[in-house]
């Protein structure tokens, strides 16, 4: 190799590993940053238990507090985002997605910053959201500003994106592992070299900030010795199967409570706050509901700390309160809402199964842990992320083995009801569909208007077929584009088809008027489905008007086809 | 030499009179002056006496006067505000301590006396984590542990704090002090809730109402207790079969007495002592100077081998050998042998003593400070029903 290649190969890996740290390192401080506010808020506007427990004296206050903070931070939410963001909605992990996988223009910093201010704001007011969309979108929001320098890097922008994500799941979960297979999971839906080995950076560095520099607590502790008796696996694939149904009814629920929203009120940016007084009002009889819930979490998997009806009651209220508020309008995540509503499933679960199945098993702690991996694995679409998380934060083999059954069974059934998850069904929603894989969808962003040609003959309404043959054979083409005065396209002459026309039969009867066209639209997947059973040399281009812009060779489509499929085969294999 | 005056023959006739005082005052004025150290008298004191005072006084020639201290930062606030400051040291609990400094109490401690250890390791990685403070260094380490009769459980013994709350397995009275510490900390521990979160969840009414809950299942067995030796009486004399109380008095009773007393090590919670200068304090040089002389790795060993308490630096606690007069191994004693800090609970002070006065103890304390007003307010924690009664009030207030 030469010294030229040399200094290149240098070149290249250190300035990846650099964006890799720079960008971890900032996404990490400002998830760090985040769950503070976060937390402040909660602590300030008496959300949190701890701040009410202090206020237990004051019940007017507590109570006052209870349904107006939710409700004012749902008007500042509505207009925040309503005024603010382009978008008009939250940015979430399918917009990091969306901007990874496609070399569209991704929403401005602006907008992400406004986003991630309603977030907290919701987050702070105690709205039943989660708080790891927001980090995951922080992160990609760091992400992509880094992926605009001009460092001459491959895949800049997408790996640059993966290592924010990376570095935020790291910082909130006190997890690297599962920052990284997250990133490459959700983000990048492959596993190249090139990307891995920056995210990886990008992982580590989010773990050093979040456990060496600020010794972060643990999302939730666990005591758990071992799986007891090997039947409970039974119990576990049972389990699993449960959570997809419940992850069914909260997928159901979000949608339903986003169509109500629309439908009863039409003042966009008032939403948010009625789901705020309903969460309030709710909150009141259920104070669980409110915020992210971590000490509920925590309770969780502690025997005795809720009662079996309790569980249920919270369970409902949870699962219904987080599709009002996320379905309302409040900015936040569906994850850590999923988390709870499935440790609690998982408790509920625990405490029943003696009554279903009397025979002994170990303990609730496993039942939860359970439960909540099975539920979440199947909204967020992520089983290895959830398995790894498990793995990371009880560091208990036995505990990720039971909570890896209950994954797998989970996302076998909801995979065929729901899809693989709520992000997915999301980006369908706007038309990046993920279902088939990365290439039907990456097909679908690329516009077939790119591969337009304008070599091709043109003839005018008032031609005979006699001038456009003789100006066919001229160029040495066998099809004419037939077009008004306007420019709009009326049909197509072909050489074959007008060999026995009398060369005095005007243009327009002798034209073909059903064909295959394009439009501007048209993507490169759709084209190639379009150009089924096609005969002719080149598919005409037409404007919304109808005006002609070009022709598509038939070459073309391949050559279109076959570049961006070879595109990602070599983003997905390509080295370090 | 002087002349002698008049004046002069007076007082040597005076001090015929009362020769040992004018002794007394001569060598205070001629020798040099002594350094008063607040600490905690009983044979805690006569340790530090042996392990530090004496020696200290034999190198330096400087005498150590001890007064006595029970804890607390307003006892220091009114010493400092009677305008007489005689005390030069405090030995404090290390939160005090902290409280006592933001307060602006404690004079600055300059971390550059400490001593490296014998193997030169430097004193901030040789002394526990948070040891080397502004205002303070840590000293020892004390424990609250839970104890039991030997002789009452003949086959299988007791051994985490779970098995404290099971009367079925482990029948017999539980003797607890009188006062809210430990308390809610054992009920939830006991419920394997994890020691890291302990205080965040015990900071929430169902953290409260489950500890609760869980002390009032044995309500009817417990015995109160407030002065430390009375745990090790109960226990001894088979009036209790399991106890809580302090580590040192624990060993003391079992290694000198030959007590029938185990130790449950799990669910320890463990506190610290701390040395610091009084703000005011006209011999801030020459008490550093004590406390470098205290905190030297041989120094703090040889106090540990006279009391079970653990010393704050690691090169002292690996000189920890047999104690000093019973020759019994100290190091099983010690709350902080490696084995015992496993499941050793951190003692967040501020939690159960909230400082009116500390801003670092305001937000963590309030909660604590709940559970005590609540408690105090309907006197629940210091009558027989203590438990139920604090259940009650939060019944009644959640009815409202």
């Amino acid at each position: 190799m030469d010294s030229k290649g040399v200094a290149q190969i240098f070149y290249q890996i250190s300035t990846v590993t650099l964006v890799a740290i720079v960008v971890g390192g900032a996404a990490s401080l400002a998830a760090i940053g985040f769950v503070d506010a976060v937390h402040y808020l909660n602590e300030r506007l008496l959300i949190s238990p701890y701040a009410r427990v202090l206020a237990e004296d004051r019940p007017t206050l507590v109570a006052a507090a209870t349904l107006l903070v939710p409700a004012a931070g749902g008007l500042v939410v509505g207009l925040l985002v309503h005024f603010l963001v382009r978008e008009k909605r939250g940015l979430a992990p399918p917009d990091a997605i969306l901007a990874a996988q496609t070399s569209g223009a991704a929403p401005g910093f602006r907008s992400g910053l406004v986003s991630t201010l309603a977030a907290l704001v919701s987050l702070g007011s105690g709205a039943s959201v989660g708080q790891y969309g927001p980090l995951v979108y922080l992160g990609a929001m760091f992400g992509n500003l880094a992926g605009q320098l001009r460092l001459n890097l491959r895949h800049q922008r997408s790996i640059a994106i993966a290592c924010g994500v990376a570095a935020a799941i790291s910082t909130a979960f006190n997890a690297p592992i599962a920052g990284l297979v997250f990133a490459h999971e959700v983000i990048l839906r492959h596993y190249s070299l090139r990307a891995f080995a920056p995210v990886t950076v990008a992982a580590a560095t989010g773990y050093v900030v979040a456990n060496v520099i600020f010794d972060r607590p643990a999302l939730f502790l666990v005591n758990f010795d071992r799986v007891e008796h090997s039947y409970e696996f039974v119990f576990f694939a049972l389990e699993g199967v449960f959570c997809a149904g419940l992850a069914w009814v909260f997928m159901r629920l979000l949608r339903a409570s986003a169509s109500i929203s629309r439908h009863y009120i039409g003042v966009p940016w008032a939403r948010p706050a009625v789901a705020g007084l309903l969460l309030g009002m709710v909150a009141l009889w259920i104070p669980e509901v409110l915020g992210i819930g971590q000490e509920t979490l925590r309770f969780a998997t502690i025997e005795g700390a809720f009662g079996i009806g309790e569980l249920g009651l919270i369970i409902m209220a949870k699962l219904v309160v987080t599709a009002l508020c996320i379905g309302f309008g409040f900015i936040g995540g569906v994850f850590s809402p999923a988390l709870l509503i499935g440790i609690l499933f998982g408790a509920f679960y625990g405490l029943a199964l003696p009554y279903l199945v009397p025979v002994p098993h170990s303990g609730l702690v496993v039942y939860a842990i359970c439960g909540m991996m099975a539920l979440a694995s199947s909204v967020i679409g992520a089983p290895l992320t959830t398995i790894l998380i498990v793995f990371e934060l009880t560091r208990s083999y036995d505990l990720t083995i039971a909570a890896m059954v209950s994954v797998v069974f989970a996302n076998l059934i909801s995979y065929r009801v729901i899809g693989r998850s709520l992000f997915d069904l999301q980006l369908r929603a706007r038309g990046f569909d993920l279902s088939l894989g990365r290439d039907k969808a990456i097909l679908q962003t690329h516009r077939i208007r790119d591969y337009l040609s304008s070599e091709y003959t043109t003839a005018l309404d008032q031609n005979t077929v006699g001038e456009v043959c003789q100006r066919l054979v001229r160029e040495g083409r066998a099809e004419a584009m037939v077009v008004d005065g306007q420019g709009r396209l009326l049909g197509v002459i072909r050489l074959q088809g007008v060999v026995n026309s009398a060369a005095k039969t005007p243009a327009t009867e002798a034209m073909i008027r059903s064909f295959t066209r394009f439009d501007e639209e048209t993507s490169v997947w759709k084209s190639m489905e379009l150009l089924r059973g096609f005969l002719g040399e080149a598919v005409p281009l037409v404007s919304r008007k109808g005006e002609l812009l070009g022709v598509v060779p038939e070459e073309a489509v391949i050559r279109a086809y076959l570049e961006i499929v070879h595109d990602l085969r070599e983003e997905e294999n390509e080295a370090a | 030499m002087k002349r002698r005056s008049p004046m002069s023959l007076f007082l040597i006739v005076a001090s015929i009179l009362s020769a040992p005082a004018v002794l007394q005052a001569q060598s205070e004025q001629e020798g040099p002056e002594a350094l008063t150290v607040a600490t905690w008298g009983g044979s805690y004191e006569r340790s530090q006496r042996r392990a530090y005072f004496d020696p200290y006084t034999e190198a330096t020639g400087i005498p150590i006067e001890t007064v006595h201290y029970d804890g607390g930062i307003e006892v220091l606030r009114e010493h400092l505000a009677s305008g007489e400051v005689e005390w030069d040291i405090v030995d404090m609990i290390q939160s005090d301590a902290s409280a006592a400094c933001e307060a602006g109490l404690l004079a600055p401690i300059d971390a550059n006396i400490l001593e490296p250890a014998p193997d030169g390791t430097p004193p901030e990685e040789d002394f526990m984590d948070g040891a080397i403070h502004r205002c303070f260094v840590t000293q020892i380490v004390f424990s609250t542990v839970i104890a039991f009769d030997d002789r009452a459980f003949p086959g299988v013994k007791p051994d985490s704090v779970e098995d404290f709350f099971d009367l079925e397995t482990f029948p017999g009275k539980r003797a607890l002090r009188k006062s809210p510490v430990g308390l809610l900390e054992w009920a939830l521990l006991s419920l394997s809730v994890p020691r890291e979160q302990l205080y965040d969840l015990l900071s929430t009414r169902r953290g409260l109402e489950l500890a609760a809950r869980r002390l009032d299942e044995i309500r009817d067995s417990i015995i109160w207790w407030t002065r430390g030796q009375e745990p090790v009486d109960l226990l001894t004399s088979g009036q209790a079969t399991m106890a809580t109380g302090y580590n040192g008095r624990f060993f003391h009773a079992r290694a000198m007495e030959n007590a029938p007393i185990s130790v449950i090590w799990d669910g320890q919670l463990i506190g610290f002592n701390s040395w610091t200068i009084v703000r005011e304090t006209h011999q801030a040089e020459q008490a550093a100077d004590f406390i470098a002389f205290a905190t030297r790795a041989e120094n703090m060993a040889a106090q540990a081998s006279l009391i079970s308490y653990g010393p704050a630096r690691k090169s002292a606690q690996k000189r920890v050998g047999l104690h000093t007069d019973a020759g019994v191994p100290m190091r099983p004693y010690m709350p902080t042998a490696p084995s015992h800090m496993d499941n050793a609970v951190i003692r967040d002070h501020h939690w159960v003593f909230p400082d009116r006065g500390s801003p670092g103890g305001v937000v963590s304390g309030v909660a604590g400070g709940i559970v005590v007003s609540v408690a105090s307010r309907y006197r629940c924690f210091y009558n027989p029903g203590a438990v139920r009664c604090l259940i009650a009030v939060w019944r009644s207030e959640q009815l409202q």
